[in-house]
């Protein structure tokens, strides 16, 4: 929103606020003065009645100038001193027109019986006490606004980034392991036709949960499980003796929910980050087992950990913030290295 | 007859674009290798004339691999997936295959590389091209990477090498990245008709001289064509001369 739109908007109450707060100190002062029994004659009224425009007069400048200098916009410790210098200079010049205002249309005022300076130093700390009240509460108010409004930006920001980060871990699937699935699937036709038909129904299993995750926030871990390895098979069909596969899974974490796609995605950079690096290959075992108090997935992989490149870091990043956004703080993911040349992934997911 | 090799780390991959190549008699697979370092190999003893190459591989990236060669032979980059290879050449594009292959695909990159082919043939007189095998010719290639970005030069068209420590920058076009050898070795390998030592630091290429200004001592100041001013130092100006009358 910009300045102008802002001003326009909270003109509307600006100006009540003005008129309202003047005429109500207005009336409080009358009624003050009958109350502690003095006179309400015109020695008395006519400043007052003085004093009501001179101040919404003097503080309207105040704010055509603080919104001109951009004051608003500045954080609270660069803002005050800045208010200070303002408040005094605004009470000096209403003292100013109302000495002045008062001379001219009143000269038998009875305030000019004393010394001029005292009367100055009168009217100034007079002035001062409606002027900073006045200002603490225009800072405020806007200050206020500003911050909530602040929060709710970056609350829709938040959730935005989420969801976003939340689609394309879902439906990412590397499209270099699809073209080179296809490409390993054609030369078997001819070799092979019986493993090329099955690997056409690895593959479209594959791609039809890659489809369909979107839609549900967690799967059966057999579900997920049934994928990984069909994807597995595909890249034992393109890396051949160069990728050993082992799986040690407990039969009780079958029926265990865990975010679709998550057990994937880590195999899948065990394979491009681990065995597609080794000229020789590698071995990547997945283990499932129950804890104490936990669901316990690994995924262990012939490689090095320590070219964690940016977008691998992408990727590490979002399995955690994802864990964090479905399972808050009971989930956990790690990831480091042994023995020099294995890599493992451990996931904690909390019983369902 | 064009020699080829496949270079790929996936055995199906290497056997489907053979499969393919059968089309083509006129393509001979002289070799296979699994990895950048049988490549290499395979490229030093058979010397082919044209490799098919996958860039990602275990060890060594095809570009990596390259890199190494000292004279690079044509190439056809074969990828799974783009993103790679367009990136590392944006500046002079080179034929690339995404698998799975088209067969029509494959068949536009041979017919582009025959009309190369024969175009450099009539560059080079063929009288002048040297028995000697480790000798470079002007019409060679050579494959440069520094980081991220990768060219094809071919050596006539480089006006200076420059020693830089143990690496020599070279000088084509506006460009002057580094290349991982000494100036020594490629005085060596290079035709020294073409290419002439001029001084401890520096090779130019003789063809490619704007001026030629006499120097102190009784040296000579050569300006290359990219505005590149560089001194002959006394003993070399005396060879300069000789081959210059010739």
């Amino acid at each position: 929103m910009s300045l102008a739109e802002l001003m326009q908007k909270t003109s509307k109450y600006y100006w009540w606020l003005q008129i309202g707060g003047w005429g109500i100190l207005a009336l409080i002062l009358v009624f003050a003065n009958i109350l502690f029994g003095r006179k309400v004659d015109m020695q008395f009224l006519i400043p007052l009645c003085l004093q009501v425009p001179v101040g919404i007069f003097t503080t309207h400048l105040f704010r055509l100038f603080i919104h001109r200098a951009g004051w608003l916009m500045l954080p609270v410790e660069k803002a005050l001193p800045r208010l200070a210098l303002g408040i005094l200079i605004v009470c000096l010049l209403d003292t100013i027109l109302r000495i002045t205002v008062i001379n001219w249309i009143d000269p038998t005022n009875t305030s000019k019986r004393l010394e001029f300076s005292t009367r100055f130093l009168l009217v100034t700390v007079e002035n001062a006490l409606y002027i900073i009240p006045w200002t603490l509460i225009y800072y405020f108010f806007h200050y206020i606004d500003k911050s909530r409004k602040q929060q709710l930006d970056t609350l829709k920001l938040e959730a935005l980034v989420k969801e976003l980060e939340l689609k394309t871990i879902k439906s990412h699937i590397n499209p270099h392991f699809i073209f080179n699935a296809l490409n390993s699937i054609r030369a078997l036709i001819d070799e092979n036709p019986l493993r090329a038909r099955t690997a056409i129904t690895e593959l479209s299993n594959i791609l039809r949960s890659s489809m369909q995750t979107e839609k549900q926030e967690t799967v059966f871990f057999e579900k997920e499980l049934s994928i990984v390895k069909d994807y597995l098979a595909l890249e034992h069909i393109r890396f051949e003796d160069r990728l050993n596969v082992q799986y040690e899974i407990a039969e009780n974490t079958l029926t265990q929910q865990i975010p679709p796609m998550m057990l994937q995605t880590l195999v899948e950079n065990a394979i491009k980050h681990g065995i597609s690096k080794q000229v020789s290959g590698g071995t990547v075992t997945i283990v499932s087992r129950m804890k104490e108090h936990y669901h316990q997935l690994v995924i262990r992989n012939t490689g090095r950990l320590n070219n964690l490149g940016n977008e691998d870091g992408f990727g590490l990043t979002s399995t955690r913030n994802r864990l964090h956004l479905l399972f808050g703080e009971e989930a956990n993911f790690n990831i480091r290295e042994i023995n020099g040349n294995m890599v493992e992934a451990e996931l904690q997911i909390p019983f369902t | 007859m064009i020699r080829a090799v496949i270079i790929d780390d996936e055995r199906l991959a290497r056997n489907e674009l053979k499969k393919l190549l059968q089309e083509f008699p006129e393509i001979e697979i002289v070799a296979e290798a699994a990895n950048a370092n049988e490549g290499i190999e395979k490229i030093d003893s058979l010397n082919p004339d044209l490799i098919f190459l996958d860039i990602q591989m275990p060890g060594k990236t095809g570009f990596d691999m390259l890199a190494e060669l000292d004279k690079a032979p044509d190439v056809i980059f074969t990828t799974a997936y783009d993103d790679y290879a367009l990136k590392a050449f944006e500046v002079n594009a080179l034929d690339y295959l995404l698998k799975p292959v088209e067969p029509r695909r494959l068949a536009d990159a041979l017919h582009k590389l025959h009309l190369e082919e024969s175009r450099d043939r009539e560059s080079a007189s063929e009288d002048e091209i040297s028995v000697n095998k480790s000798l470079l010719h002007e019409t060679d290639q050579v494959f440069v990477k520094d980081g991220e970005r990768c060219w094809f030069v071919k050596l006539g068209e480089i006006r200076l090498f420059e020693s830089v420590g143990n690496y020599a920058k070279i000088y084509f076009q506006s460009n002057k990245p580094l290349i991982l050898k000494s100036l020594n070795a490629l005085e060596e390998r290079l035709d020294e008709k073409v290419f002439f030592r001029a001084n401890r630091k520096h090779i130019v290429n003789l063809r490619l001289i704007e001026k030629i200004e006499p120097y102190f001592n009784g040296g000579l100041l050569l300006e290359l064509k990219g505005g590149e001013k560089i001194e002959v130092s006394r003993r070399q100006t005396v060879k300069f001369k000789e081959m210059m009358s010739l």
